[in-house]
């Protein structure tokens, strides 16, 4: 069974996050310095996550699938929520095409070391939003 | 096997008597192929025939014989296949050793007519062996012995170059090898090393400088439309790879911005998993501070080699081969070394001299810590202030070990020696396996890597079987249940994962000698319809598995047989230190549990020996016969 029951409770508790991230400059600073825009294309439940770092700020939008991207990420919502917790073997995702990326690789694996801090971050996020349910660590 | 025949092997391997100077050619049997497929199948298999009579010998005797060995499918114009081996007994462990490298030697090896070369005995005076197609001959290297690989290699093609059509290959010893660093390598082109377990000593202990190679024949598979589908399948296949797409970018030292999430890449001598600089050692700095282009291996599109180039400052090299991930994270996050620049100039060390990087930085890591602990003083050290981080000082005492000099020659012999050496708890500081100090994969962070170091025949090595490819998730081989499961964090399941890892290991990188890194997106179809399509076999998945599983069993029972057993089965107190924060935090593999489960599995004793019953179900009953004489002896 699917960890989140709509498309909207997904967004409401991934987009929220992103919103995090985007507002944390241990974070958003190097996302920003990396000029990217990444398109998620989440299965069960379907959504579209565009994180646009190309600008002053991280801007998150949701549901865009008008903005030319440059990396393309697609995965099922389980699998991304398992990843923020850093319990994603992110190779063997990508090797096994549990995670689809496209666009430039250097560019996409520059993000990682970036991405890190957040995997401590997602759980306390959880628990100070209200979405205590979907914490693995309760 | 036919003169011409059309099956990807060159039909002949050379013997060649270092003592005598006989060079004697014979064919390769055609059952001996199938029922040994090429590589290290082959490999092992001379070697337990040189050794049978007389197993008891020094690494560094004329008694120790060298064994180079290609695949059937080096040579040909394919990803992933350019590769060949090497093994011989081990000066660093005392154990069995081998090697795997690239570049473009084995195919023009077997363009010259040669599957293979077995070297015995040992010369008076320095020699290289030159081989022009059919001309074999033991020359004298008078002039090349004392130089380093890039001046060898230089001059071996500028004086032999108009005696063929075709560009000529070397295989060289550096001063490392000729000076007997126990962790010598051989290098070829100046940036294809055989780097593990010290083959370049065994070559300085036999006076054999180099092999110069130069062919002009062809290879034929036996079914040139089969193999001409296979690629055009397989392009889509790469197409599609992000690893491959990783590799072909910035080739492995893409694995720094990948390891440091889960905690596998070990810093300051494997005491820690994060660090604020190590963005300093990333593709990214690499890519602006020292990269210079791509390189590649015989018929490979992938290039995963790099090149690289330090304009000026007190690392200064001209344009020559960049360091792999092993060395960025041995010369850099091991020593706490934040200079990319630096790791650069040690890599053009290693390689001049001819030293293995991962043996090299990780014993000076070691050395670092004793440094630091007060078990060496700035005055034993020959006055370098060998701190964390020191670049110049680690620099200076990387030429050290390759001279042999002062402090050099005690960390020449490798750090378990050097522990010995030094004394105090000098061996707490340890990362070794068999004496093999451990490659940058750390086994706190995926508890599989914990037992293939442990039982690896050579010692702590990712790459003696596919579990780290599996584990860590480059490779997918749906075929094979246990090298396609979910590995859900822990110990649980990794007996079985390791056991078949080895015997699929053993035939994929070991006898058919494909490239873990260009060929591994290939799942087991892929590669044996490869290896068919050019021998004309008829293999299946289950015929490679036993083949792989009775090379295993023999690398293995050649190990037990010099003199390893279950204590050097553990691994060191380092790497069974719970890291305190990271990744990783708390989680150190259960060695008690999958050694226990892996020794059920594989029928090994209470000493780590493979039963007898085992060994001849296998059809190894000399080998049997040899672990028996040395068991009843010892009692």
């Amino acid at each position: 069974m699917a960890v989140f029951e709509s498309t909207e409770k997904f967004e409401e508790v991934l987009g929220g996050f992103f919103n995090l991230i985007g507002e944390t400059s241990l974070v958003a600073d190097k996302l920003l310095k990396s000029k990217l825009i990444i398109r998620f294309n989440y299965t069960d439940p379907d959504l579209v996550l565009l994180i646009d770092c190309s600008g002053d700020e991280i801007d998150i939008r949701a549901h865009d699938t008008d903005t030319k991207a440059i990396v393309e990420m697609k995965m099922s919502a389980d699998i991304a929520h398992k990843f923020w917790f850093g319990k994603v073997n992110l190779t063997m995702a990508l090797t096994r095409r549990q995670m689809v990326a496209k666009g430039p690789v250097p560019k996409i694996l520059k993000l990682l070391p970036a991405i890190k801090p957040t995997y401590a971050m997602y759980p306390k996020y959880l628990e100070e939003n209200g979405f205590s349910e979907y914490n693995i660590h309760s | 096997m036919e003169k011409k025949q059309k099956n990807g092997y060159a039909g002949k391997i050379l013997f060649v008597d270092l003592t005598s100077g006989k060079i004697e050619t014979k064919p390769l049997d055609a059952d001996f192929a199938r029922e040994n497929i090429g590589g290290l199948g082959f490999g092992t298999r001379f070697f337990l025939d040189a050794i049978k009579e007389k197993p008891e010998f020094d690494a560094l005797s004329a008694d120790n014989p060298f064994i180079l060995m290609t695949g059937p499918l080096t040579g040909m114009p394919m990803n992933g296949v350019a590769r060949w081996t090497v093994c011989a007994k081990s000066p660093l462990t005392g154990f069995y050793g081998d090697a795997n490298i690239g570049g473009y030697f084995g195919a023009s090896l077997k363009f010259a007519g040669y599957d293979g070369i077995v070297l015995t005995g040992a010369s008076g005076h320095p020699v290289f062996l030159y081989i022009n197609d059919d001309k074999v001959e033991l020359r004298d290297a008078k002039e090349y012995w004392g130089k380093d690989v890039y001046e060898v290699t230089d001059s071996l093609r500028s004086d032999f170059k108009d005696r063929s059509r075709k560009k000529g290959q070397i295989l060289t010893i550096g001063p490392a090898g000729e000076n007997i660093v126990s962790f010598a390598s051989l290098i070829h082109n100046k940036g294809h090393a055989a780097g593990r377990t010290g083959m370049g000593a065994v070559w300085g202990s036999k006076k054999l400088k180099a092999i110069y190679v130069a062919g002009t024949g062809k290879l034929t598979p036996a079914n040139p439309d089969g193999l001409k589908a296979l690629r055009k399948k397989l392009k889509k296949v790469y197409e599609e790879s992000i690893f491959i797409a990783a590799m072909q970018s910035t080739g492995t030292t893409s694995h720094m911005d990948v390891g440091i999430l889960s905690g596998d890449i070990p810093i300051k001598n494997w005491q820690m998993t994060e660090w604020d600089d190590i963005d300093e050692l990333g593709p990214g700095s690499i890519e602006e501070k020292i990269y210079a282009g791509n390189k590649t291996c015989f018929g490979c599109t992938v290039a995963c080699k790099k090149e690289a180039e330090v304009k000026d400052g007190p690392f200064k090299i001209k344009k020559g081969p960049a360091p792999e991930y092993e060395t960025v994270a041995t010369f850099g996050t091991m020593c706490l070394n934040a200079s990319i620049e630096s790791v650069a100039k040690a890599n053009e060390i290693c390689n001049r001299y001819g030293m293995d990087t991962i043996s090299c930085g990780s014993t000076i890591a070691f050395a670092i810590e004793c440094f630091e602990n007060g078990l060496i003083s700035q005055k034993d050290i020959d006055g370098l202030d060998l701190k964390w981080g020191n670049s110049e000082a680690i620099i200076a005492m990387t030429e050290k070990i390759g001279k042999k000099e002062g402090f050099g020659a005690v960390l020449a012999q490798g750090s378990a020696r050097a522990a010995e050496h030094i004394g105090g708890n000098a061996s707490d500081f340890l990362t070794t396996v068999k004496g093999l100090e451990a490659p940058m994969h750390d086994p706190r962070s995926a508890h599989g890597y914990g037992l293939a170091y442990g039982v690896s025949p050579r010692g702590a090595c990712h790459e003696a079987s596919l579990t780290f490819e599996v584990e860590g998730g480059a490779m997918f081989i749906p075929e094979i249940p246990e090298l396609s499961d979910d590995f859900p964090e822990g110990s649980e399941g990794r007996a079985k994962l390791n056991v078949a890892a080895q015997d699929y290991g053993m035939f994929f990188s070991n006898c058919a000698v494909f490239c873990n890194l260009g060929g591994a997106p290939l799942n087991a179809t892929h590669a044996v319809d490869m290896v068919n399509h050019v021998t004309g076999f008829d293999y299946t998945i289950d015929d490679v598995m036993k083949i792989g599983r009775k090379v295993w069993y023999l690398k293995r029972g050649l190990t037990n047989l010099f003199g390893a057993g279950a204590s050097e089965d553990r691994l060191p107190k380092r790497l069974m230190t719970p890291m305190a924060e990271g990744p990783s935090e708390g989680s150190v593999p259960d060695m008690d549990l999958m050694l226990k489960e892996f020794y059920e599995m594989r029928g090994l004793d209470e000493d780590g020996i493979p039963g007898k019953e085992v060994l001849t179900d296998l059809g190894l009953d000399e080998l049997a016969e040899l672990l028996s004489i040395k068991q009843s002896s010892e009692l």
